[in-house]
């Protein structure tokens, strides 16, 4: 892996979320999870960031802040979908308000279903990201059907477990 | 040509002050993680950083921060080689200044407001700590009797300016935006100001502010070593005290507001620093 | 002395003079034009040939005696008239013990009995010829600068306003004065220039002839009628006390009391505080007045008054006390400067804040002090002159002299605004000719505790709005390309030939130092400086240029290439947490609650609890009095 997967920097958008899958995000950076092992860093400046990080679904305002956000991102860049929220618009889909899912704005690269997904899945998403994000410095242009979606049932938090294990090690390495 | 023992040490200095700056920031952070209880980034993390920063697009706002990028940069090097030259030491002060300035009007001319107050709390950090630092540079001359860097290797300083190593820590912690001082811009998560005076410079640019910054811990521990130059060991030692002392008052205290970090610079270090002196000039 | 010297002495002192009274008379203002352009020539012409000539001394006629005597009655009614016409009864005390004063001396037999002639009246040495130069170059663009910029002013003056020819005349007039004032050695003469530039400045103050500016024109007149005072009172005590009535007599005489009376006169002419009120207050003239009034004539007859004495009382305690007085007038003044938002003023602080620094290094006195004083000297007048022109330009197109209406003139003026951060640039940047100065200052300033501290206080504190000032002007949005502004031909040349001065100059800083400052300062006798000093004035020539050049080229030679290098495509709007307005020149919109469109806009800092003008001038003038008081007490302790 080269330094661009080594430090990826993220920058998180809360579209419409119920804040369940931001709690369980933030729960990342604690030293229970402690994501700054990868390298990741959470910047809060798209201009500064190299994964856009989304939770909630998205309603009509949010669909130009997104769009801002990210186009003041300097590619390569990437984005993560967390929760089922991002995925179809989840428990709000059919809300006055909604404007539909993410992948209706701007383009994903990783959707991390559940509702919300666990620091553990969320974690494995974004290293699933980081590939996506070599692969796009390399030049490659994805077709979607070759972008990952891992969907995580609560019973197999196991699974995740040496997923992330696996890349604590390749951060560290 | 031949190399003079001085140009080799000007040659080094700048090539390898960013590797040991860049090293010492990322031990920093890991040192930061553990004492968090955390496991915390590889030592060469910042390495990584600035890699990836290299490789991404070149985003901007206008075309006159650029410019200033380039001058932060080119004066902190000047700042490195006037030092490792051993020329005058208030004139490396000046060129240093005007390094930081260069980053500050970079920042605003941008019309942003997060950089705009990023850039005035940075002035304000200068304004806090400038005084320090010329005191730094009085009471050096008032032991040597000379503005050269090179005079520093005479004799201990510490022994003569323990108040003034004191001040020049507290000056430290501004510099390496510490906690409490850290308004301008942080390294840590989310801030009020969003990154504050680098927010808008994406990738190259920014990694060039980061291979500034990390010329600029370069100096700041070799100021710090240098208080004990005619011993390297004791020197090092007394820079990696420094170094731990700052970690710790880092993970120990809040973000206070630019205010108060006036007022404390002016009133407590400045305080000790002149008193420092004054016995300096009475002895 | 030969014939053409004294052409020479004429073309300096009566040529200004004369030719403002030609533009006075002209009928049409196209003559004027031509008058006043042919008289800068002339003058800056004459100016540098001195540097052949240096240096002079001129003995005149016995007659010129009662001539001199003759015009000092003459300025003093001038100023009386003067006074009861504006009804100011403060003015008009001071005119009558003027006149008293006058009279006493021609009536009261001097102890010294017949000496006087043996002095000469004139006298042009090195230091006097860095004064002529600086007037009759600086000041003579500036002169050129105020037909582009009167012509505007015309249209948009008030009513009230004089007529352009006067104003030619006193600003053209000045320069005379000025060449007179710096060159003359003999006291009388002294005073009787020293009073022409402080008529001349109450003119063109009071040119618009608004409530404010007769008010504040007022205000100059009392004040430098003051100083004009001191120095009177200097005069006779010279008289009486038979030290002889010239400069040179009196410094080397160590008569103390009138040099302090001197000191006093130059406080208040290079508006130190606590008189810097009048030199704010001239704000409301026509900026080419401010601009000269700062940089080469008026504020700059005082520093050079103080470095005149300077050798002469080095090593007393009334240096030390200059030096306080100077580097407390630095500090505060450049304090002062952080909590104004309007340019000129803040401008115009600066102004008094570097004088300030120019009294110190006289009072500090040692040669490396002394080059320093010289070295600010020049620098300044470059910078500060370039800076009024440019702000003036800017004034007049914005029709706003507040800093934070500044921001955006990027792409509305671009090459007025490049010029600009160029002068300001040349304020902070090394190595360039005002920070060269500032370090030599405060290097000086090793052995004087206090002054030291009071110096990195305020060069700390000037950083602060010159980094705020830069910032706002140069703020602006993207644009693909940007237009040249259209500038009347008189302000673009002026502006240009000034700005390649201080580029110019200060990228040979330091050969400018080794090749003149010291052979000047080594030129001269002082008793009390040692080789010791001397040879800490070699030390400082000795630093490198080329790290300087290097650095600086590199960085900006890599930032342009970047700089051309940076394409639209890669312009994205700066944060505003994604709810930006796309496009165009209002890229800094955003959509606020309920969708309101909403501009981001951040002031400058300028702490005004603490920095506010009106909170802090009466404590900074209350401690100024002190050192004033201090001043004399010296004197009476001596006594
Ligand atoms: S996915 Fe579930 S937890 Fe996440 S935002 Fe939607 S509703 Fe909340």
């Amino acid at each position: 892996m080269s330094a661009s997967s080594k430090s990826p920097w993220i920058v998180h958008y809360n579209c419409n979320s119920c804040n369940g899958c931001d709690i369980e995000f933030v729960a990342c950076l604690t030293p229970m999870y402690d994501v700054e092992r990868f390298g990741i860093l959470h910047v809060g400046n798209p201009k500064h960031a190299d994964i856009l990080v989304v939770t909630g679904s998205v309603n009509h305002r949010d669909v130009r802040v997104l769009r801002n956000v990210y186009a003041q991102m300097p590619e390569p860049k990437v984005v993560v979908a967390l929760g089922v929220c991002t995925s179809s618009g989840g428990i709000f889909a059919d809300c006055y308000n909604i404007f539909g899912d993410v992948s209706k704005v701007i383009p994903v690269d990783v959707y991390v279903p559940a509702c919300p997904p666990r620091p553990e899945a969320m974690i494995d998403g974004i290293v699933q990201a980081l590939g996506i994000l070599e692969r796009k410095r390399a030049g490659e242009v994805m077709p979607s059907a070759a972008k990952p979606v891992l969907t995580l049932r609560p019973t197999a938090a196991a699974e995740a477990a040496p997923a992330a294990a696996q890349a604590a090690e390749q951060g560290n390495a | 040509m031949t190399l003079t023992p001085q140009m080799l040490t000007v040659i080094l200095a700048v090539v390898l002050g960013p590797i040991l700056g860049a090293l010492v920031s990322g031990l920093d952070r890991k040192i930061t993680a553990r004492v968090q209880g955390r496991w915390g980034p590889p030592i060469i993390q910042p390495f990584y950083d600035v890699l990836k920063l290299l490789r991404k697009e070149a985003l901007g706002v206008n075309r006159i921060q650029i410019i200033y990028v380039w001058l932060h940069l080119a004066f902190m090097i000047l700042t490195v080689v006037l030092l490792a030259m051993g020329q005058d030491m208030l004139m490396a002060l000046f060129a240093y200044t005007f390094s930081s300035v260069a980053l500050i009007l970079g920042a605003m001319s941008v019309r942003s407001p997060y950089s705009r107050i990023g850039s005035h709390r940075k002035i304000m950090q200068m304004f806090a700590y400038e005084p320090v630092l010329i005191l730094l540079i009085v009471g050096v001359y008032l032991i040597t009797g000379s503005f050269q860097a090179s005079s520093v290797a005479q004799q201990p300083l510490l022994v003569k300016l323990p108040l003034v190593f004191l001040t020049f820590l507290m000056a430290a912690a501004i510099k390496l935006e510490k906690s409490p001082f850290d308004i301008a811009t942080s390294h840590h998560a989310h801030q009020e100001l969003v990154k504050g005076i680098t927010i808008e410079y994406a990738g190259p640019y920014l990694a060039l502010i980061e291979i500034t910054h990390f010329y600029e811990i370069f100096i700041v521990f070799a100021v710090v070593a240098s208080f004990w130059a005619t011993s390297p060991a004791i020197g090092l030692g007394l820079a990696a005290a420094g170094f731990l002392a700052l970690i710790v008052v880092d993970n120990v205290f809040a973000r206070l507001t630019p205010m108060w970090m006036l007022r404390y610079m002016w009133t407590v270090p400045l305080t000790l620093a002149l008193s420092n002196i004054i016995w300096l000039y009475c002895a | 002395m030969q014939d053409y010297d004294k052409l020479l002495f004429a073309a300096l002192i009566l040529g200004p003079i004369l030719f403002g009274a030609l533009a006075l008379i002209s009928p049409s203002r196209g003559l004027r034009n031509a008058i006043v352009i042919i008289a800068a020539i002339l003058t800056a012409g004459a100016g540098a040939f001195l540097i052949t000539r240096t240096p002079l001394q001129f003995f005149m006629e016995p007659w010129t005696a009662h001539l001199a005597t003759g015009l000092e009655f003459l300025i003093v009614l001038i100023v009386l008239g003067l006074a009861i016409n504006i009804r100011s009864w403060l003015i008009a005390a001071m005119a009558l013990i003027q006149l008293g004063l006058a009279a006493s001396e021609l009536l009261l037999p001097g102890q010294g009995g017949g000496t006087e002639s043996a002095a000469p009246q004139f006298v042009v040495d090195n230091l006097a010829l860095i004064l002529v130069l600086v007037v009759s170059i600086v000041g003579s663009i500036i002169c050129v600068y105020a037909i582009g910029y009167m012509k505007h002013h015309e249209q948009h003056a008030p009513p009230t306003a004089a007529g352009s020819g006067r104003f030619f005349f006193f600003l053209v007039g000045f320069l005379g004065a000025m060449n007179g004032l710096v060159m003359a050695n003999d006291l009388k003469w002294l005073a009787i220039f020293w009073e022409a530039t402080t008529l001349c400045s109450f003119m063109l103050i009071g040119h618009d002839r608004t409530p404010e500016a007769k008010n504040n024109a007022k205000l100059a007149l009392l004040i430098n009628t003051f100083g004009g005072l001191a120095m009177m009172v200097a005069g006779l005590i010279a008289h009486l006390s038979g030290h002889g009535e010239n400069l040179s007599d009196l410094t080397a005489g160590w008569a103390m009391l009138p040099m302090a009376l001197l000191c006093l006169a130059a406080l208040t002419k290079s508006a130190q505080l606590p008189f810097q009120s009048w030199l704010l207050g001239a704000m409301v003239a026509p900026t080419p007045v401010s601009a000269l009034l700062h940089s080469a004539t008026m504020v700059k007859a005082g520093s050079y008054l103080v470095l005149r004495l300077a050798p002469a009382f080095s090593g007393t305690r009334l240096a030390v006390i200059i030096a306080i007085a100077g580097a407390f007038t630095f500090a505060a003044a450049s304090a002062l400067a952080i909590g104004q938002s309007n340019g000129k003023k803040v401008l115009a602080y600066s102004t008094i804040a570097n004088l300030g620094l120019i009294v110190t290094c006289a009072g500090i006195g040692t040669p490396l002090a002394y080059a320093a004083g010289l070295f600010v000297l020049c620098f300044h007048a470059a910078s500060k002159g370039l800076l009024f022109m440019c702000i003036g330009a800017i004034e007049q197109k914005i029709g706003s002299r507040d800093i934070e209406d500044m921001g955006g003139i990027m792409f509305l003026m671009p090459v007025t605004t490049v010029i600009t951060l160029i002068g300001m640039g040349s304020m902070l940047l090394p190595p360039l000719g005002m920070l060269m100065s500032k370090w030599l200052a405060i290097e000086s300033a090793m052995h004087a505790p206090l002054v030291l501290f009071l110096l990195v206080v305020g060069s700390a504190l000037t950083v602060f709005f010159w980094a705020k000032w830069i910032g706002r002007i140069q703020t602006a949005s993207y644009h693909r390309e940007y237009k040249a502004e259209k500038l009347p031909f008189t302000i673009l040349a002026t502006l240009l030939l000034l700005v390649l001065a201080v580029v110019a100059g200060g990228l040979m800083t330091m050969p400018i130092f080794n090749a003149w400052i010291i052979p000047v300062v080594r030129g001269m006798t002082v008793a009390a400086w040692t080789a010791d000093g001397l040879a800490q004035l070699d030390l400082a020539g000795q630093l490198p240029m080329w790290p300087f050049l290097v650095f600086l080229g590199l960085g900006l030679f890599v930032g342009l290439i970047s700089f051309a290098r940076f394409k639209e495509k890669n312009v994205r709007e700066p944060f505003l947490c994604g709810e930006n307005i796309q496009g165009g020149e209002h890229s800094y919109n955003f959509r606020s609650i309920g969708d309101s469109v909403n501009t981001a806009w951040s002031a400058s800092y300028y702490m005004g609890s603490f920095f506010a003008e009106s909170w802090l001038t009466p404590w900074v003038n209350l401690l100024a009095w002190m050192v004033i008081l201090m001043l004399f007490g010296t004197m009476i302790g001596k006594l």
